[in-house]
């Protein structure tokens, strides 16, 4: 008699429960599948995969959009926790830009991942992130002061990026990113990035205000009511000019 | 003999956090000098003799687990009491309740907890007595002003002060230059927290307590008692250190009163015979601790137009609070000082 087939992402979970490796980076962290569950959203049907790690209280996740387990060139994105951009609409940053045109990508592919993951304000947490902005609104140079609040000049930890991507059984991946940077840490902790898609905002009726600014702006960075800026992901946006527009490398 | 080499230091403070980043220069070979406002080393690791016995009038004990700093504590010649407080009373917050967390170590020394800083210091060029007013940069050195005339002068000052002291130091750099603005800036978003602290000493008839430690868990006024004389190997009196919650402290700074209403809580607290010491000292901390979620994650080390280095360092410059953190802020900044200053 045939066994009906477990689901991929759930025979992970049963696959983690006692997994234990050496870890990943210099905290050593690893983590373990731990939960699965469908989610429909806005943007479309993914699933919800929570992972648990050994070193900190963060609860990393992964959107997951078609069959992955197993898969090559896999369409991957990188994402920062950003409570203010992503869930308050926060225009001192891209990241509900970012996060969403992210899932759109993701769909726009037969498969893909999209990694949530818990650095709340580039890992200073949320409540150092409400001071560094009002650093900023103070005019001051704050490069000194946003180290001492426990900003790194990148500190993006990929090493919980790249067990998570162990994690789910991905062979190699195609990372959606602007910044090279991304695909050499990954590949440091044995990823194997096949190739880069460019991460491109599309423009929309949301984002205009955005785009206009963007416009009058050279840098990466946007004036949003006089308030001062930090960038909270890792890779600057690239917004097409037109709508429709495709996006170039 | 060690030739010293590069850029000279100088700190300002005194504190753990100073000293250890003056020691660590030190050891690294540099040159460095450690000005002190006060009388003695230590800042709130604070050790006072009260009828020939040592009492510790600031912090209580020590506790941490960063293994550097443990062997640092393990370097310090006086006698260890390990795992002090062991006798616990009460169900109050500690003010740093990590403290009693699985995998701190906790300890005191016999001498009194100023060991440490004096260990630290040892060998150090410290001036006592010398309280910086002013820092004004001059070419591509900074000067240091002191009370009553005279200065100091070096290419790399540290601040290792309370964070008022050092936001009220910086005020004085002319211009000032955007880093000093933007440290400023840094520094006054929090406050230091207040306590008060009253060292009573009791008759002989006095029955000493059976426990080390007392946070009580059903008072705004008192928030340790300490008994101190515990800590003693042979003590001659009984010796109880009060320390009052920060928002009561703050709040009777100016209170001239305050030592009898601490007291009065005491008794409250511990039993009648704690509000009647034989003999009394008042200390009041205006900077005692930081507020916890005022925490920055590493020292500064600010550069200056004319290519002079400020840094800063203090318990509120590394994760955690408390000594440790001052201990590491320090060393965090001595290491910085070492690859970026030649």
């Amino acid at each position: 008699m045939r066994q009906p087939e477990l689901d991929p992402l759930r025979a992970l979970v049963q696959r983690d429960q006692d997994h234990e490796c050496e870890g990943f980076g210099a905290a050593r962290t690893c983590v373990r599948v731990v939960a699965v569950a469908d989610l429909p959203t806005r943007f479309g049907h993914f699933r919800l995969v929570g992972f648990w790690n050994n070193r900190d209280a963060k609860e990393h996740v992964a959107m997951v959009h078609g069959e992955v387990v197993g898969g090559e060139e896999v369409p991957v994105r990188l994402h920062s926790e950003c409570l203010t951009g992503d869930v308050m609409g926060s225009l001192r940053c891209d990241c509900r830009d970012q996060l969403t045109e992210g899932l759109a990508a993701i769909r726009r592919h037969e498969r893909g991942v999209l990694l949530y993951l818990r650095q709340e304000g580039r890992g200073i947490g949320l409540i150092n992130k409400i001071r560094a902005y009002a650093l900023q609104e103070a005019g001051l140079d704050t490069v000194e002061a946003n180290l001492a609040l426990g900003f790194r000049d990148d500190e993006r930890d990929y090493a919980v990026g790249a067990h998570m991507i162990h994690s789910l059984g991905i062979r190699s991946i195609r990372l959606i990113t602007n910044n090279p940077n991304k695909v050499a840490q990954l590949t440091q902790h044995r990823v194997v990035v096949s190739d880069r898609i460019p991460h491109v905002i599309q423009p929309n009726e949301f984002n205009r205000f955005y785009l206009e600014t963007k416009a009058r702006k050279s840098g990466h960075y946007l004036e949003a009511g006089g308030a001062g800026r930090l960038q909270e992901q890792a890779d600057p946006a690239v917004v097409a000019r037109e709508a429709g527009q495709e996006p170039k490398a | 003999m060690t030739r010293r080499e590069g850029s000279r230091v100088l700190v300002l403070g005194a504190g753990v956090a100073g000293l250890s980043c003056a020691r660590a220069l030190a050891d690294a070979g540099r040159p460095v000098e450690v000005l002190e406002r006060a009388r003695g080393v230590g800042g709130r690791c604070a050790t006072r003799r009260v009828e020939g016995q040592p009492v510790d009038f600031g912090v209580a004990f020590l506790h941490g687990r960063d293994p550097g700093f443990l062997a640092a504590l393990a370097e310090v010649p006086a006698r260890r009491l390990d795992g002090w407080p062991v006798a616990m009373l009460g169900a109050g917050r500690p003010c740093q309740p990590e403290a009693f967390t699985p995998g701190e170590s906790r300890l005191a020394f016999a001498e009194g907890i100023s060991a440490f800083p004096r260990h630290l210091a040892a060998g150090l060029p410290v001036t006592l007595r010398a309280n910086a007013v002013a820092v004004e940069p001059e070419g591509a050195a900074l000067r240091v002003r002191l009370e009553g005339g005279g200065a100091a002068e070096a290419p790399v000052v540290v601040l290792a002060l309370a964070a008022e002291q050092a936001h009220e130091l910086l005020g004085t750099v002319p211009g000032p230059p955007p880093a000093v603005a933007s440290a400023r800036a840094l520094l006054d978003q929090a406050r230091s927290q207040a306590c008060l602290a009253l060292i009573a000493v009791y008759p002989p008839e006095a029955q000493p307590p059976a426990w080390h430690c007392c946070y009580p868990d059903g008072s705004r006024v008192l928030q340790l008692a300490v008994h101190d004389s515990s800590k003693r190997a042979a003590p001659d009196a009984t010796v109880l250190v009060l320390q009052a919650h920060p928002r009561w402290s703050r709040e009777h700074l100016d209170d001239p009163a305050w030592p009898e209403r601490l007291l009065e809580e005491g008794g409250r607290v511990v039993g009648p015979w704690a509000a009647r010491p034989r003999h009394q000292e008042p200390h009041s901390w205006r900077h005692a601790r930081h507020d916890r979620s005022a925490e920055l994650a590493a020292p500064l080390l600010l550069g200056l137009p004319g290519g002079a280095r400020l840094g800063l360092c203090g318990d509120r410059f590394a994760p955690g609070g408390g000594v440790e953190a001052a201990w590491r802020s320090g060393r965090a900044l001595a290491h910085r000082i070492l690859q970026e200053v030649p």
